[in-house]
């Protein structure tokens, strides 16, 4: 074969058969060595690394009665672990300096959720039909557009406090009062959720610390701000009365708690029951959930 | 003018067959994950006589689905390291256990829900993130697996469920066990949770 480097291809106006050969056994040779490699001892070069590391960890507890038994790693599946398996399951942290409050309110909440809430949100699901209830929660999220809409915008996306914008106006009037998210389901426009502890987080404000509230669950100390911001924004929040917190504006908010809960009734037991420590998995999974909000 | 087009060819020749390759991970993952799905939804396996014949193809598709040595490794990360060659053979068939559970309880919870499969994400040169979405009556639900490239076949070793890394959130429950304990401890702790089952 008549073959002297790829370049020659772009110079060539006629494209000889045998050349069209020479190109497509390169590029084969090229693919076949990526997927070899791809596929390949990826592994080696990594694992030194990971046994430096684990050389500092040995000399920092010494204590440890199997000392001698992870000298003779296995070399199958079972050896040591490598940088890249060490680093890929490492998560976002909170710092947790009021724990023992945190947890005792995590129990209570517990049993708030077994004693009150479920019984209550399965009875309530017993007697509405799903059909309604989907419709009052299209009515609490567009009731929430105030705080979508001005936290995008906060957040450097006019273009998402627009779109919120005419969410809220086309699901308020075709959507009778919001009832239906028809903006989606009939025109299909994606919106962008966003509350203000997303925005201080989008300023560079940390959590601070993680905080469990009574009844409301997981929070942080960033996130208690943010709330408090989006209270604010609520229009519900403004009915019987003057007062921040009223009768009214609670009876609204745990109205939406039940009709939330009986749409996702287990969830809670399924993440208890697949925990170690279920407060632990609780705590972190929401500041990984709060992450991801901000990537967005 | 000839020129522009041979490079444009050849820009096509070169994006063909990753995009070819993209397509096997995703349909890997559904394809498993669909046996799974079906396993439990099977009106012949109900009742106390298909309980266990159920429980049998579930461990064997999620086996076919999961590298469960993998996903022990990088939940524990450093601490593996610290577990003789038994106990790491004894944490993975613990937390597998554990795992599955958990794992078949939170898909089969939504069995009449439609599961689409979108996207492949390369995430490095043996890992893809395969993303899928279950459509629940109250909002779409996003589940992404990441999978490794193993002998020809791809396994998943994270499951990340709207943003919560499966890995990652063990990982943290472990480690403040084994921060203060020896890996008996944990071990110990894993056989009182699945012997209570």
């Amino acid at each position: 074969m008549n073959c002297r480097g790829l370049i020659q291809y772009f110079e060539i106006i006629y494209f000889p058969i045998e050349k069209m050969a020479c190109l497509i056994f390169l590029f084969h040779l090229i693919i076949g060595f990526s997927t070899v490699y791809a596929a390949g001892p990826a592994r080696s070069p990594e694992a030194g690394v990971a046994e430096e590391q684990q050389i500092v960890e040995k000399s920092a507890d010494d204590a440890l009665p199997n000392k001698p038994a992870a000298r003779e790693e296995p070399s199958d599946e079972y050896g040591n672990v490598t940088e890249e398996q060490v680093v890929s399951g490492e998560g976002p942290h909170v710092a947790d300096p009021l724990e023992p409050w945190n947890r005792a309110i995590y129990h209570f909440n517990d049993k708030v959720y077994f004693w009150a809430l479920k019984p209550v949100a399965t009875g309530y699901k017993y007697v509405l039909p799903e059909g309604i209830r989907g419709l009052f929660s299209n009515f609490y999220k567009n009731i929430r557009a105030p705080i979508r809409i001005l936290n995008n915008f906060l957040q450097g996306r006019p273009g998402y406090a627009g779109i919120e914008l005419a969410k809220l106006l086309i699901n308020s009037t075709i959507g009778v009062g919001g009832l239906r998210d028809c903006a989606t389901e009939c025109f299909n426009i994606k919106g962008r959720d966003a509350d203000f502890g997303q925005t201080l987080g989008k300023y560079g404000i940390g959590h601070g610390f993680y905080f469990v509230w009574p009844f409301l669950g997981p929070s942080s100390a960033r996130d208690s701000v943010g709330w408090g911001g989006d209270w604010a924004l609520k229009p519900t929040t403004y009915l019987g009365g003057s007062e921040w917190i009223n009768p009214v504006n609670i009876g609204i908010y745990a109205h939406e708690a039940v009709n939330t809960t009986s749409f996702h009734i287990g969830d809670y037991e399924t993440l208890k029951g697949a925990a170690i420590d279920p407060y632990v998995a609780m705590r972190d999974a929401y500041i990984q959930y709060r992450a991801k909000a901000l990537k967005q | 003018m000839k020129k522009r087009i041979y490079k444009i060819i050849l820009l096509m020749i070169l994006i063909l067959p990753l995009n070819v390759l993209a397509g096997i991970p995703l349909d890997t993952v559904k394809t498993n994950v669909n046996s799974v799905i079906e396993v439990m939804r099977d009106p012949k396996l109900k009742g106390e006589a298909g309980k266990k014949v159920k429980e049998q193809r579930i461990v064997a598709a999620a086996d076919k689905l999961f590298d469960f040595v993998e996903l022990s490794k990088r939940t524990l990360g450093l601490n593996w390291n610290k577990f003789t060659p038994e106990q790491r053979r004894e944490f993975v068939e613990l937390y597998k256990t554990i795992l599955k559970d958990a794992y078949v309880e939170k898909i089969t919870a939504y069995t009449d829900e439609q599961v689409n499969f979108t996207k492949e994400v390369p995430l490095s040169e043996t890992t893809i993130e395969v993303q899928s979405v279950i459509m629940t009556k109250s909002g779409p639900v996003p589940i992404f697996y990441r999978v490794i490239k193993k002998d020809n076949a791809w396994k998943v070793y994270d499951v990340v469920i709207e943003g919560v890394s499966l890995i990652s959130n063990y990982r943290t429950q472990f480690r403040e066990i084994l921060g203060n304990n020896p890996p008996e401890t944990l071990l110990e702790t894993l056989r009182k949770k699945v012997d209570k089952k």
